[in-house]
């Protein structure tokens, strides 16, 4: 009987994965895939280097390996993420703390522990974990009438360890990222006015005090740089000025697949990674750019409506955190290429190369995927 | 479960967010509006214009370099210029045609077209396609002309406006002033290390390597400015005005010229010091060091010999030129002045008879007998007359620079006596003069000895260190810097060389003043003092040396103006006693004694002191002498001609010596 009643099990399982997965989800996900692998191997076939070819393969190697995520994280429950959250998180601070004494150190930063086929960067996963430990805190607490400063202790100490350890490596930049998560959960589900105030005040007054002694010099430069692009034509202000003369230059239509000048004849740097989407935005034109930043703000609105009809708190609050991950990335890479943000070397989910940044993306996907999997039906 | 236990899997507790959703549609069309309002901005509005930047169109980036600031003498005469070059270089990313491009260029400029082809290539790989490769610098006008025609048919082909740094005084002072050159790796990371915050090098930049053009770096060097020019797609500039700017926020930056340094430096006496050290006598041209200060410290004149000059470096240095450089015997490259230390020999002598008299050892009026050989312990001491000078005082005993007078006071002062005054006028520490890898040159006594050998001081070695032979070392500019002193009666001074910081607009940025070290005619903290009564009488002495009798130095006058000196030769090896009185110009060159001659004038109130070192010269009388005299008679001449006697011609330029003197001081 058991045999029996468990074949039975499964024939239900089997037609519900089709009733219950999102395909809408994935297949949006899916044409981004597309349009990033065809861009990378735009950007990685230009015509004066060819190292940078293999790097398109590798590309989907990782896709591959973030469609098998994806489809094993839809199928576990979340309430997994929310058990083991805390050990996912003190597994995370130990290795994010170890990096100092035996990480490996990449241009001028030690960011890295070396497991042999791969280079781990835990404060990349760190972004993902510290989304299930705040969503789990804040799902235990009611917040009709918004937190308040109690509530905020825990939060924000859990935050401030790996945002310190993150900013010490140094990566500033990756350290916002985790505090942004943290931030937008907290703005999400309520705080209270006063809170909200005071916050805002502390920010304008520690602020020169933050410019002054909290950021590097090339940090300082960056952002004078992007007030002034002629400020530092050499540098930080030269990319910009040609990341901008790039995506202008491919007016409506585009200059086509590969024919792109200014990123094949390597007025771009790093047009594989963070300045992907002036490739996109050269050789496809404004109807391309406007395609694939309309294909995230599609994903974007089908993840709130994951949300909206989560099961749980827990699952509408990982939704929004990883929700906010997805959007700060793109914000900030996409605003930098097109000149309205300050250049900081954040990749483009599902677009720029990189494996870290393609496996982290699809996990944060699959788990959005499974609260879908999982919503109720109305 | 845990999960189960806080969480209510109810629709309620999750419909608490139902009113936040209406947040993120908010920030999600707000983002939305602007990107795209972006988008439509740059590839709809601006596409076109922007398009022919990429298309048609480069922004060329030129830098503009600033001018290395000038080194100027006292009146403001130019010592140290900047003209005008010209260099080629191939833009790789403006060619059609790399390979036959630079072929063409290889053949006009006469250089070896595979190798430029690798050069550009290395370079294309490591720098990218925008960073002009450097072809050739300091093209002749001739070379200008050629490049220029041949940019109509190769694009990416330019000339490009550099600066070259002259040096007016060709191989004159060389060694102070120092050279330019691209900077090595190994200083970029050292200079990005210590100016810090101030100002960045970068890989090509021309810095100052050596003398005040290394010392003043931070001053010297301007900041390079940046131009903005649009070219077409053959590389041409385009003559309407750039919207680049306007555009794209490309500000061009003026190139800042560098600060200039004012030297306390004259450039005539500079160039009578030069050319008197490269007299054609018997001796010929010296080797060694000249250094001339006035009574405050401020340095007037400053040669070594054999110099190099410094423009062959400006132009890029051919290598055989540098090897010939390193490997000479008598090192060009060296600042002798302060690098070298030299046995004092018998300029020593007026400090032991300072130290003599202000222990009492002995009075003016002493009288000490001091024949051609001495014995002491069970070794024989020599004069460098072997009739000696008989019965002689102080005076005499400097005049005629008796070796046996002076291993008297040796022995009767002991070392630790003589180490006390000669420390005081300055022996064996640093001037602490503002230039790099300044020696201290050293004064012995017997604890140093314990510690250096482990040996306990021998009274034997008093005689040899008292006519300033054994372990005492100085360089030429203490020497003067001490002399001074007894000239002065007393002021030690911190002698110096840049007198003010000046910027582009003469606003002065640092000035110096002359910095008395020490009163030595003032008991110091140890109540140890020289007396005005004591300096006089050895400054007596040292008026005799140039002007007495049998002065060491006497063949040499200025009509008018008394000077005082002292003479010395530095036996470089040790002779056994047949060899001492053989001929010193018979001996092998590099074995021939080092001349001394270490004076000033006028010989009661010094306004100007010379110390020079000859090598080689065999003797400081006629070695180093006539060059200070010329020197101290340049200065004389320019700044106090009515100290000058009028009636008299000017002293013959040429040295006239009926005899040699004969004496070999020792």
């Amino acid at each position: 009987m058991s045999i029996k009643s468990s074949s039975l099990d499964m024939q239900v399982e089997k037609r519900n994965f089709f009733k219950k997965f999102d395909g809408n989800l994935a297949l949006v996900i899916f044409a981004l895939n597309l349009i990033g692998l065809i861009n990378l191997y735009s950007a990685t076939h230009g015509v004066v280097l060819d190292h940078t070819v293999k790097l398109f393969y590798q590309q989907i190697f990782w896709l591959i390996g973030g469609w098998i995520l994806y489809f094993l994280i839809t199928l576990v429950d979340y309430k997994f993420f929310y058990r083991l959250s805390y050990f996912f998180y003190g597994l995370n601070l130990i290795a994010l703390a170890l990096v100092p004494f035996i990480g490996k150190t990449y241009y001028g930063a030690q960011r890295w522990l070396d497991l042999g086929f791969f280079r781990y960067q835990p404060s990349e996963t760190m972004k993902i974990i510290m989304i299930f430990v705040i969503a789990r805190i804040l799902s235990q607490k009611s917040s009709y009438n918004g937190l308040g400063f109690k509530d905020l202790l825990l939060p924000g100490a859990l935050t401030l360890i790996p945002f310190a350890l993150t900013v010490k490596q140094p990566d500033l930049g990756t350290a916002l990222l985790i505090a942004s998560t943290t931030l937008s959960l907290l703005i999400f589900v309520r705080l209270k006015r006063s809170i909200l105030v005071t916050a805002c005040l502390i920010g304008v007054v520690t602020l020169p005090a933050v410019w002054s002694f909290g950021l590097k010099d090339y940090q300082k430069g960056r952002i004078l740089t992007f007030l002034n692009p002629g400020r530092d034509p050499h540098g930080a202000g030269y990319n910009s000025i040609q990341s901008k003369i790039a995506v202008g230059s491919g007016q409506v239509l585009g200059k086509g697949f590969r024919k792109g000048t200014q990123s094949q004849l390597e007025f771009l740097p790093e047009r594989h990674t963070d300045f992907i989407y002036s490739v996109l935005s050269e050789e496809h034109g404004f109807i391309g750019s406007i395609t694939t930043f309309g294909l995230f703000v599609v994903l974007f609105f089908m993840c709130i409506r994951v949300a909206t009809q989560a099961r749980d708190k827990f699952g509408a609050l990982i939704v929004v955190g990883i929700l906010s991950y997805l959007f700060w990335h793109m914000f900030i890479n996409i605003g930098m290429v097109i000149g309205v943000m300050p250049i900081v070397g954040v990749p483009l989910p599902l677009l720029s190369y990189g494996g870290s940044s393609m496996l982290t993306t699809m996990l944060g996907l699959g788990v959005i995927s499974s609260v879908a999997y999982r919503k109720y039906l109305f | 479960m845990i999960y189960n236990k806080n969480v209510t899997n109810s629709e309620e507790e999750a419909k608490e967010y139902t009113n936040r959703y209406k947040l993120l549609y908010f920030c999600l069309i707000a983002v939305s509006v602007l990107v795209t309002a972006r988008l439509f901005y740059l590839q709809i509005l601006q596409g076109e214009i922007l398009r022919t930047y990429s298309d048609k169109n480069r922004v060329k980036e030129t830098n503009i370099p600033a001018p290395r600031g000038l080194i100027l003498d006292r009146n403001m005469e130019v010592l140290v210029d900047n003209l005008p070059g010209f260099e080629a270089v191939i833009i790789p990313q403006q060619v059609e045609n790399l390979e036959e491009s630079t072929k063409a260029v290889a053949k006009v400029l006469d250089l070896n077209p595979k190798q430029l082809i690798k050069h550009v290539n290395t370079s294309k790989r490591q720098n990218g396609m925008f960073r002009p490769v450097k072809i050739k610098e300091n093209l002749t006008l001739d070379e200008v002309m050629r490049v220029k025609m041949l940019r109509l048919n190769h694009p990416g082909v330019n000339i490009n406006a550099t600066i070259l740094r002259s040096y007016t005084m060709d191989k004159n002072g060389a060694q102070l002033f120092g050279y330019v050159g691209e900077i090595s790796k190994r200083q970029i990371e050292d200079y990005n290390e210590k100016f810090k915050g101030e100002m960045t090098f970068v890989l090509g930049d021309i810095v100052g390597k050596n003398g005040l053009e290394e010392i003043w770096e931070k001053n010297i060097r301007g900041k390079d400015g940046i131009s903005f020019i649009e070219v077409d797609a053959r590389g041409r500039e385009k003559k309407e005005k750039s919207q680049a700017e306007s555009l794209l926020g490309f500000k061009p930056i003026d190139a800042k010229p560098g600060q200039n340094l004012v030297l306390t430096i004259d450039k005539d006496i500079q160039q009578a010091a030069y050319e008197a050290m490269q007299r054609e006598d018997k001796i010929g041209p010296r080797i060694g060091a000249l250094v001339a200060i006035k009574n405050n410290g401020e340095v007037l004149a400053w040669v070594n010999s054999p110099s190099y000059d410094p423009n062959e470096f400006s132009t890029g240095i051919s290598s055989s030129l540098w090897k010939e450089l390193i490997e000479n015997p008598y090192k060009p490259l060296r600042n002798k002045v302060i690098q070298d230390h030299y046995a004092p020999g018998s300029t020593f002598k007026p400090i032991v008879a300072l130290a003599a008299l202000q222990e009492e050892v002995i009075d003016p009026s002493t009288i000490i007998y001091a024949p051609g050989r001495f014995r002491y312990g069970n070794r024989v001491y020599h004069d460098h007359n072997r009739y000696g000078h008989g019965n002689i005082n102080v005076h005499k005993a400097i005049e005629k620079s008796s070796n046996v007078f002076f291993y008297k006071m040796g022995i009767q002062l002991g070392i630790d006596t003589m180490y006390k005054y000669a420390k005081m006028l300055g022996i064996g520490e640093k001037t602490n003069i503002n230039l790099a890898n300044e020696q201290s040159g050293l004064m012995p006594n017997s604890e140093w000895k314990k510690k250096h050998y482990g040996e306990e001081w021998q009274p034997g070695e008093n005689l040899s260190n008292a006519i300033g032979q054994g372990f005492v070392l100085t360089t030429p500019l203490q020497m003067a810097v001490a002399f001074n002193a007894i000239g002065t009666e007393g002021k030690v001074y911190k002698p110096f060389v840049v007198k003010k910081v000046i910027d582009a607009q003469n606003n002065i940025v640092k000035e110096f003043q002359p910095e008395l070290k020490r009163n030595v005619s003032e008991p110091n903290e140890n109540g140890d003092f020289i007396s005005n009564k004591n300096f006089k009488e050895v400054k007596e002495g040292m008026r005799l040396v140039a002007n007495g009798q049998n002065g060491t130095a006497r063949w040499w006058k200025i009509p008018g103006v008394q000077m005082a000196g002292k003479t010395g030769t530095v036996q470089i090896q040790s002779f056994s006693a047949d060899q001492i009185y053989k001929k010193c110009e018979e001996r092998p060159f590099d074995m021939r004694h080092h001349g001394w001659y270490v004076g000033y004038a006028p010989y009661d109130k010094p306004l100007i002191t010379v110390a020079v070192l000859a090598e080689h010269a065999c003797h400081g009388s006629t070695g180093g002498a006539p060059i200070a005299r010329d020197v101290i008679y340049a200065y004389l001449k320019k700044y106090h001609p009515e100290l000058l006697k009028r009636n008299k011609k000017a002293p013959p330029k040429k040295l006239v010596q009926e005899s040699d003197p004969d004496e070999v001081e020792e």
